[in-house]
């Protein structure tokens, strides 16, 4: 139903449009980044750019697994209460072996991976629904969502879990460097001894938790980008028959897309227990929808096909940088959702229009 | 996706069951409850859960025409809000301003209700002229109707509504007192304690009003050519246009019905609440609405669906959480529970051979 | 070159500095979530900033409880800056110790209001003890207090049920904890059930009508915040049981205390966040111009409504509106 106008000068479309269509959220990323940094306050500082990084990991650990269900054409509703079952589980086992007698440096890392094991259990069940059982993928996940969730609040008994091992918030919270502007840079530990005056104007550079995040994600966008994993995904999500038809196994690969969701919804919750020092039931939960939306604005479409690891990066950004922003300018929260509509549906529409000048897929 | 096993009795027993696996898991869980709960089956409760139902039934209906076209509706839940906060704040201040209680219902209602057009419309608009998937154009209008109750409201609940709101709200058709007698539309007063306990409200109103929408929806959805045609988009929007379907103006019509049922549910949670709420995050009403629909047998690939499934579904979700709480499953056990439930009753339905059906 | 840098940076910072001092006061609000309580905060927060010349800016109202949603909020309005005073509601006693002390650490002096970090004693030296004082209510007490009455108003004996929010909020489990504990010294009540409505009224309505269901002797209710409070009295109210069963609510909204006089609800727990957030600016600047001593726990106290006193002239300060 596209206009004829419209689809006629798509074709005549010249090339700066054309890639002005394809990365149109980029673009829209980058003018997002130029208003605030005119009108807000400090906006451009390292502080307020590191935290818009920060701060938009979880949506991005959510996104990252979503993006590969909704390549195949599902959705995982799941993610968030996954993520809070993981800071559970998580944040249980590092107490557990602390009161065991471990130190923290094998408690913590111990505690992580015994979570991330335990986390790809939900992504199996989501996968053995959806792939061999042919649930439909939004009532599959909506049922781990309450399971997930009850059984997160039964391990924790109802109160958030804390009293870890101090350390672990270290990890969470430093960066890899600390310039102290004309006196030192140092390398992971924080300088001691600062006077006041110092440390306002220390800077603190590239925080852990992001590099490790980007390190995941070079994986898995490799993954996605340049592997027979990664077409098949591709390929199930255009279409299924052809895919099966194709020689590919369908059930199987799809089970593992879903665990590799609940893996990143997992890692999320470690995460947050690094960040946070504790775990709490409904960590994730408010995060749910808004991953979604960054896989949508990043490019992916819910009928499966076409998405990318990129763009959803680039759609986690964008929202994470309108809640900072607005928050910088002093705006009330309600213009946000109101704000985070509209640019929603924008996104779609720039998308629907100019359908020539937008890459489909990879 | 069954095999086509419609050789034999057996084969014919169990395409029969699997049909209707959706009622016959209700009534096992009625009668699962019943068995194990004597509290359970009782008039009384039985009116608590339709009365429960009310909020998650209209929503649903709405949610079934839009899944039959093939789209879905996530608006609904902050469409309720937005248009509960408004009518609330108009009853209030009308109230405020002395006119008289009738006329502040009437008008606060009929503003809620129109306020409700909106939403349906930008949705309906955006999916079907503009062709923006309707998980995101009404992923749109959730944000904004979010944003708009929590700006009306200013984050506070809507109070000092004429009183006469919430009495009507939670009025029942009749009350029963055994061995005593009826009465109508009114409570008998000058009970005693004992007398009170065992009173027995018969129908509650906001049951019937919601019965009388539904009925009407359920007409139009299986009695007219518009509902016809919803299942035809469904099946095949190519086929549909072919066919000489409007299609566009039919989407756009059925997303208004669609936000105009969550109007009404808002403006009913205002006669029942005696405030206009807006609601929070963790309600997730869509979510409930759409599983709801699906357990009654509709897909999300659109064609398929009818009202009664979905009530089916509204009611199976209530009287598995009603039922679970009367049983005196602690709080959390109760999530895990119905999600165990729900997964089980689907895996169940697709091993049951099938009948491709095409209608309710 | 780089002396001559750090040199005019410096400049530039004395300068800001001094350009401050002369301009007035900037208080800071980071509230922990959009509910009518944390709004009353605001409110007094802000008169009491007018009166006193100064100025107060509020972070935005997160969607939803939680350190996750509440501490990338707390940065952002960190890294702008141009306050000299952050008035918050930490979202958790753990995980909101880390940031705080980050911010801190750059000499922005800071109360917690409402909910508190680690054990809420900032007397003792501990790595939580930083900010100068929690101002807000003793909720353990309050839901000890608040048990007592219940248990008083029911004669002592019978079947309870309380109905609660989010399990993850410490205000509102400390109200739990402490009711419970109330109840232990009653041998005759029964606590039948505890539900968690997750903040959804409609939600606490459909529990309490559950449990009436199950307790067809049902004598009294907690309902440990607004939502819990007016489902658990709407639904008993259905029931047709209002007076019946005794209700004891948290928060005095206007709907509330409206069911206190109508005899829906019979007991009415209020806080005072106005006062609350009258408070913690007042004590700012008493610090931040005087140099003045912090009390380390300001308790404003709460107030029970009652039918009695409901009408009472000194009682209407006590409403949140």
């Amino acid at each position: 139903m596209v206009p004829e106008a419209a689809a006629s000068t798509n074709r005549k479309a010249t090339a700066p449009a054309r890639w002005l269509g394809r990365n149109w959220a980029i673009v829209f990323l980058l003018l997002e980044l130029a208003a605030f940094g005119l009108l807000g306050k400090n906006f451009f500082s390292p502080e307020n750019l590191q935290n818009i990084l920060v701060a938009c990991l979880p949506v991005l650990l959510l996104a990252m697994g979503e993006t590969f269900v909704i390549i195949t054409g599902g959705i995982d509703l799941s993610v968030g209460f996954v993520m809070g079952f993981a800071t559970v589980v998580c944040a249980k086992f590092m107490v557990l072996l602390q009161a065991a007698g471990l130190p923290p440096w094998a408690s913590i890392p111990l505690a992580a991976l015994i979570c991330l094991a335990i986390g790809l259990i939900p992504g199996l069940i989501n996968g053995t629904l959806v792939a061999r059982l042919k649930v439909p993928p939004f009532l599959a996940t909506f049922g781990l969502y309450g399971i997930a969730y009850g059984f997160s609040e039964i391990i924790s008994k109802n109160t958030p879990i804390g009293g870890l091992p101090p350390i672990a918030g270290e990890i969470g919270n430093e960066y890899f460097f600390y310039i102290v502007p004309g006196k030192t840079v140092s390398f992971l530990v924080k300088p001691q001894n600062l006077a006041m005056e110092e440390m306002r104007s220390m800077i603190s550079v590239l925080p852990i938790l992001v590099v490790i995040f980007f390190v995941f994600v070079a994986i898995f966008a490799f993954v996605l980008r340049r592997t027979r994993f990664g077409q098949h995904t591709y390929a199930i999500g255009g279409s299924m028959d052809a895919a099966v038809r194709a020689g590919i196994n369908v059930p199987a690969h799809l089970t593992w897309i879903y665990i590799i969701s609940a893996f990143f919804a997992s890692l999320s919750g470690v995460m947050y227990v690094l960040k946070y020092v504790s775990g709490r039931a409904d960590a994730g939960s408010a995060r749910m929808l808004d991953s979604v939306v960054a896989v949508v604005i990043g490019g992916a479409s819910l009928y499966g096909g076409t998405g990318a690891v990129k763009g959803t990066i680039i759609g986690a950004l964008i929202i994470a940088t309108l809640e900072t922003g607005m928050v910088n300018l002093l705006i009330p929260s309600h213009n946000r959702y109101i704000a985070i509509g509209a640019i929603l549906v924008i996104a779609v529409l720039i998308d629907q229009f100019f359908p020539e000048l937008v890459g489909r897929g990879e | 996706m069954g095999g086509m096993g419609n050789r034999g009795a057996a084969a014919k027993v169990l395409t029969f069951l699997g049909e209707r696996w959706a009622a016959l898991f209700l009534l096992l869980l009625l009668l699962g409850f019943g068995f194990l709960e004597r509290n359970f089956f009782t008039f009384k409760n039985f009116s608590n859960i339709l009365y429960y139902a009310t909020t998650y039934a209209l929503l649903a209906a709405g949610e079934t025409f839009v899944i039959i076209t093939g789209g879905i509706d996530l608006s609904v839940g902050f469409v309720m809000g937005f248009t509960g906060v408004s009518s609330a704040i108009v009853m209030r201040d009308m109230y405020a301003a002395g006119r008289p209680e009738a006329a502040c219902l009437l008008v606060g209602a009929a503003v809620g209700l129109a306020l409700g057009l909106i939403p349906g419309l930008i949705n309906g608009l955006l999916v079907a002229r503009l062709r923006v998937p309707p998980f995101i154009a009404t992923l749109g209008t959730y944000g904004v109707a979010n944003g708009m109750a929590l700006y009306l409201s200013n984050g506070f609940p809507i109070t000092f509504l004429p009183p006469r709101v919430q009495k009507i709200g939670n009025s029942f058709l009749a009350y029963l007192l055994p061995d005593k007698g009826f009465t109508f539309l009114h409570r008998p007063e000058g009970l005693k304690s004992k007398e009170l306990r065992s009173l027995i409200g018969i129908v509650p109103v906001t049951v019937l009003v919601t019965a009388a929408v539904l009925l009407v929806f359920a007409f139009i959805l299986k009695r007219t050519r518009f509902g016809q045609h919803l299942y035809a988009i469904g099946g095949s929007k190519d086929a549909a246009i072919r066919a000489g379907i409007n299609v566009p103006s039919h989407l756009v019509r059925t997303y208004v019905l669609s936000s105009m049922l969550a109007a009404v549910a808002g403006v009913l949670y205002v006669f029942r609440s005696g405030i206009g709420n807006f609601t929070t995050m963790s309600a997730s009403y869509e979510l409930f609405a759409v599983a709801a629909v699906v357990i009654g047998g509709a897909s999300l690939m659109g064609g398929k669906g009818g009202l009664g499934g979905t009530l089916i579904g509204i009611l199976i979700l209530m009287t598995l959480e009603n039922g679970l709480n009367i049983a005196g499953i602690p709080a959390f056990y109760r999530y895990i529970a119905t999600g165990v439930i729900l997964i089980a009753a689907v895996v169940i339905d697709q091993f049951t051979p099938e009948r491709k059906a095409g209608g309710a | 070159m780089k002396r001559v840098l750090i040199l005019v940076l410096a400049l530039l910072f004395i300068a800001a500095s001094f350009g401050f001092a002369q301009k007035k006061l900037t208080f800071a609000y980071m509230p922990g979530i959009e509910d009518p309580f944390m709004r009353m905060i605001e409110q007094g927060a802000a008169a009491k900033a007018k009166e006193l010349g100064a100025s107060l800016i509020v972070g935005e109202y997160p969607k939803a409880w939680g350190a996750d949603i509440q501490v990338p909020i707390l940065e952002a309005l960190v890294a702008r800056g141009g306050f000299d005073f952050l008035i918050v509601v930490p979202t958790s006693n753990e995980a909101l110790i880390a940031p705080l002390k980050k911010i801190n650490a750059k000499g922005i002096p800071m109360v917690t209001t409402d909910t508190f970090l680690g054990n809420g004693d900032y007397s003792k030296a501990s790595n939580f003890s930083f900010p100068l004082a929690y101002i807000g209510t003793d909720n353990v007490l309050g839901g000890y207090e608040v048990g007592k009455r219940l248990a008083e108003l029911i004669g002592n004996t019978g079947k309870v049920y309380m109905n609660t929010t989010n399990p993850d909020a410490s205000s509102v489990t400390g109200r739990r904890d402490g009711f419970l504990k109330a109840m232990k010294e009653f041998p005759e009540i029964q606590v039948v059930g505890i539900d968690y409505n997750l903040d959804v009224q409609e939600t606490a309505q459909r529990q309490t009508s559950a449990v009436l269901q199950k307790h067809p002797d049902l004598k009294g209710i907690f309902g440990t915040n607004l939502f819990s409070a007016q489902g658990a009295y709407q639904a008993v109210d259905n029931a047709g049981l209002s007076g019946e069963v005794k209700i004891a609510s948290w928060d005095a909204t206007p709907d509330l205390i409206q069911a206190l006089k109508d005899g829906k609800v019979d007991l009415v727990l209020a806080q005072r966040p106005y006062q609350i957030g009258q408070l913690a600016v007042e004590w700012g600047y008493k610090f931040l111009t005087q140099k003045a001593t912090v009390p380390k726990k300001v308790i404003p106290g709460f107030f029970f409504f009652t039918r009695e006193n409901v009408d009472a002239p000194g009682s209407q300060s006590y409403i949140y509106q």
